[in-house]
């Protein structure tokens, strides 16, 4: 039976079997290449989509299971051409490298500086505990999330 | 308003906004109409004869378009020697070794006409160690070695050692027999360490036109197409590679890997293949650094000085030689590095096992050599009870020093670095842990690594509305150094922004040949390259601009998107317009550039077998470490973490920052917890992240850098390669500090905390390498 559920705010349906892994609907079925699959197995974090407000890690997703709910992938991060907050904040850090962290990064922490607006070093760290960078040692990208957060704090 | 200097400018990456947004399609998310999923089938056992592969049966299941094996890919390749085969054919030498290669509409029909292969074995004994392959009656892995295409003549080569490499230079018996030395002897451990870059070896292969298009997630395009053509049997130029954004590589992809299977699928299935190694066979057939165990002996005179070194190294090739006999040449410069040495002999030994093959990993065996090297240092100074720091002061190479195989360093460049360095350490206030039941411990630590040169080549368009094309054969695998540093090197030279320096990506139809992006070669020797092209674009520029301005080209200067004369600012023209008036008088204007080796001296007759007797461009790297020991659970806590780096001159002071931090934290894990073991029967052990454990965020510190410019350095404006070398020092600065908090040899890495606790408790026996032998004479094939 079709699933459907909404994308980055458009309703989507998907025809693959419900016990498909939600990343590989994403990718395979919408042409979402966004969300990465580094490990399949919920480790490096890669995959991480916010699926009705909370970050979730799209491998081990069956995607039966988002029948009717609500799935942010990175691609929902610009608007209009604006980058999120987040999102220039790691571009003005210098934050990147290889990338392909990133995607699953950002949707585990946009909806952290959701839940936690003014958060400090070690909760930033904290958070990120559920997604690996093999590229940069993490530190910028925590001085990103820093500075991010500030303007909130204004 | 004035512009910023390009050189040395923070440029940001004019990747990170698609990178951040989703959008930058590596090779992992390209598709094409009509693309078949490939799917490679892999032996299970660790050493064995193939009596009989029958693949009929998997040729008629559903949605299968193509099976290849053997038959379809004759050719060896290999570095120095082609020992290499692109499937197991008639023998296999390890768990994992391809069998044949699938093409189908979906992968899950791929894998499961994998499943109905049928394959009829016979056992052969198999040797999963170095001590097992070495010892006198060992089973050989390639019993049929004599036989082998040699590439590169020079190394010795015997039964189950794939290559060696020797250095002997001046009298290192006499210096150990002398009556006023102190002999201190040290042996060491290492295991493998996989690179887990987070995109997979992953290619999309096309046959068109009678020719390949290989679109490919690689750091060497020209390797590809030369290895996809051996193994085919087929002349290089029916071979295209490109090169999307690779999404991490560190080494891993410095060799050709799974193009020739995607390349003969799409050959046979007339379609587009895809073929991607899922994490676990990342993780089963990763091309490791190699585990290595190492004997270093030293005779240290009364004055602190290194009269004589000897030093054994064994490094486990795998299956297969690759990368490994390249590096045999490394020790030389690692190990052999560093200091002075009165007299030094040193062999370097691969060692065939029928395990998985091993290959780069970003500062190669310059990691343990330096980890072995360093705790060395600190065993003699121990024995001899000289400071560390003095030691290190009175030894490492100056001015004029001779390296291990005779060359002859340039500039004082170690020493000024330490300095720095003691003045960062007295800078901060140590980090002591408050909890007085942690043992603490401190260590300064240096290393030499080096730049890998060789050609390179560059070509520059301008273009009409001023802008210029350069077109390499660079790639960006996350470094940076295609988007910051060869725009930051070509809009220097010909007066533009970076962002009017558009940057092409590799394609091997459309550059010149190029060895590779790997041992900080990108911006050393593709920014070289395109700096001679720019020159030639330069002159071309003047030349046609000193008759449109009635000046003389020597009073033109380029800036600002303009030709100025020189005192006149203003009164030029704009770059666009010389351009246009060149279409008119000669054509487009374009400029080539091309680099190599310069090919710095060793001293003739101390080094055999090695592919580089000397470094063209060293690099230097002194660290810092401060540690907490737990003594009750074997936890190491690093407490902080300082480098002082040779750049030669910082192109983009931040991004290298970037990379130093990135490197030091991938070099924590090796020294903390990554560890790949190879089980009793060939397997490893590791399937994925569960088990491999690689630093996360809470794990880190902020690096404290320092940028050491003004070394020597014949890479473009001075530069060195920055982003290979972080890593380098990171096993020896925390194992230093580790001995120093516990009082305790650390013989091996990583410290776990089990492996710790055995240290704090003296339960396991010191390192004994029975395969190494006390007698040098025994220790070399030649």
């Amino acid at each position: 039976m079709p699933i459907v559920f909404k994308v980055n705010g458009e309703y989507r349906v998907s025809l693959m079997p419900p016990m498909t892994p939600l990343v590989d609907v994403l990718r395979e079925e919408f042409s979402l290449t966004g969300a990465k699959t580094v490990c399949r197995e919920g480790f490096c974090g890669s995959c991480t989509v916010i699926v009705n407000g909370r970050p979730a890690v799209s491998c081990l997703m069956p995607v039966g299971q988002v029948q009717d709910k609500e799935v942010l992938t990175v691609e929902s991060l610009e608007v209009d051409g604006v980058l999120s907050a987040l999102q220039q904040s790691m571009e003005e850090h210098d934050a990147v490298q290889c990338g392909m962290c990133f995607p699953g990064m950002m949707m585990s922490l946009t909806a952290f500086l959701e839940r936690a607006p003014n958060p400090s070093r070690a909760d930033v760290k904290a958070a990120l505990s559920g997604n690996i960078c093999r590229c940069t040692g993490y530190e910028r990208i925590v001085d990103a999330v820093l500075s991010a957060a500030l303007p909130r704090q204004a | 308003m004035a512009e910023q200097p390009v050189i040395g400018m923070n440029l940001r990456r004019r990747d990170a906004t698609d990178k951040l947004c989703g959008r930058t399609r590596y090779t992992v998310d390209r598709t094409h109409a009509g693309m078949l999923h490939g799917f490679i089938y892999r032996a299970e056992v660790q050493s064995a004869r193939v009596v009989r592969l029958d693949v009929s049966t998997a040729r008629k299941m559903p949605g299968v378009r193509a099976i290849v094996t053997a038959m379809d890919a004759p050719g060896r390749h290999g570095i120095g020697v082609a020992d290499e085969v692109l499937f197991a054919g008639d023998r296999i030498r390890f768990i994992g070794e391809p069998l044949a290669a699938i093409a189908a509409d979906t992968l899950a029909q791929a894998r499961a006409a994998a499943a109905s292969i049928v394959l009829e074995l016979e056992l052969l004994p198999a040797v999963t160690t170095m001590e097992e392959a070495l010892a006198p009656s060992a089973p050989l892995v390639h019993p049929d070695w004599k036989d082998h295409e040699i590439l590169f003549e020079g190394g010795a080569r015997g039964g189950n050692i794939a290559w060696e490499a020797t250095v002997v230079r001046g009298d290192v018996g006499a210096a150990f027999a002398r009556a006023d030395v102190r002999i201190v002897e040290s042996s060491f451990r290492v295991p493998r360490q996989n690179h887990l870059s987070f995109e997979p070896r992953a290619v999309v292969a096309i046959y068109e036109d009678g020719r390949f298009h290989i679109e490919t997630s690689t750091q060497v395009p020209w390797t590809v197409r030369s290895a996809t053509a051996r193994y085919l049997g087929i002349p290089p130029s029916q071979v295209r590679v490109t090169v999307p954004a690779v999404g991490g590589a560190f080494g891993l992809k410095f060799d050709c890997a799974i193009e020739p299977f995607a390349a003969l699928l799409a050959r046979a299935s007339r379609r587009p293949v895809r073929l991607v190694n899922s994490r676990q066979e990342e993780m089963q057939i990763c091309l490791c650094r190699e585990n290595a165990e190492i004997r270093i002996r030293s005779a240290i005179s009364r004055e602190g000085e290194i009269v004589g070194r000897e030093a054994v190294v064994l490094m486990d090739a795998g299956a297969y030689g690759g990368e490994q006999i390249f590096l045999t040449t490394m020790t030389a410069h690692t190990l052999g590095g560093n200091y002075r040495l009165g007299s030094v002999r040193l062999s370097s030994r691969v060692v065939y096992t029928n395990t998985p093959p091993n290959g780069a990993f970003r500062a190669c065996n310059g990691v343990y050599n330096t980890f072995a090297l360093e705790r060395h240092t600190d065993e003699i100074c121990a024995a001899i009870g000289m400071d560390t720091l003095e030691f290190r002061r009175k030894n490492v190479l100056g001015d004029k020093d001779l390296g291990s195989t005779g060359q002859v360093f340039e500039g004082d460049v170690l020493g000024p670095m330490l300095a720095k360095m003691a003045h960062l350490r007295s800078s901060r206030t140590p980090r002591r842990p408050a909890d007085p039941r942690l043992l603490y411990g401190r260590a300064t630590v240096v290393g030499t690594w080096f730049i890998f040169v060789g050609p390179s080549s560059a070509t520059i368009n301008l273009n009409t509305d001023g802008t210029a094309t350069l077109v390499t054969s660079g790639v960006e695998i996350g470094s940076g150094s295609m988007m910051q540093s060869l725009p930051q090197i070509v809009a220097n030279a010909l007066g533009l922004r970076p962002q009017d320096v558009v940057v092409r990506a590799a394609d091997t139809d459309g550059a010149g040949y190029d060895l590779g992006i790997g041992g900080g070669r990108q911006t050393v020797s593709i920014g070289a390259a395109s700096l001679a092209a720019s020159y030639e674009v330069k002159k071309k520029v003047l030349d046609i601009a000193a008759e449109m301005l009635e000046a003389s080209p020597q009073d033109l200067v380029l800036r600002e998107g303009r030709v100025e004369i020189l005192g006149a600012m203003g009164s030029g023209t704009t770059i666009a317009k010389v351009v246009e008036r060149a279409h008119a008088l000669v054509g487009p204007i374009a400029g080539n550039g091309s680099f190599t080796k310069p090919g710095v001296a060793a001293m003739p007759g101390c080094a055999a077998g090695h592919f580089i007797e000397a470094i063209d461009i060293p690099v230097f790297a002194v660290h810092d470490c401060e540690v907490a020991v737990d003594p009750d659970t074997g936890h190491v806590e690093v407490l902080s973490y300082s480098v002082v780096q040779d750049v030669g001159r910082a192109l983009n002071p931040r991004a290298i920052a970037g990379q130093i931090q990135g490197g030091v934290v991938q070099g924590l894990g090796y020294a903390l917890h990554e560890e790949i073991t190879v089980a009793h029967d060939g397997r490893v052990l590791q399937t994925g992240l569960e088990t491999f454990r690689v630093p996360l965020a809470q794990d880190v510190v902020p690096v404290d850098i320092v940028l050491h410019e003004g070394a020597p350095s014949i890479g473009p404006l001075g530069v060195k390669g920055a982003g290979e070398v972080p890593i380098l020092n990171v096993g020896a600065a925390v194992a230093c500090a580790v001995s120093n908090a516990t009082g305790r040899r650390v013989q091996e890495l990583p410290l776990t905390p089990p492996r710790v606790l055995e240290l704090l408790t003296g339960d396991k026996p010191p390192l004994q390498f029975p395969h190494i032998s006390d007698i040098w004479a025994e220790n070399v094939l030649s």
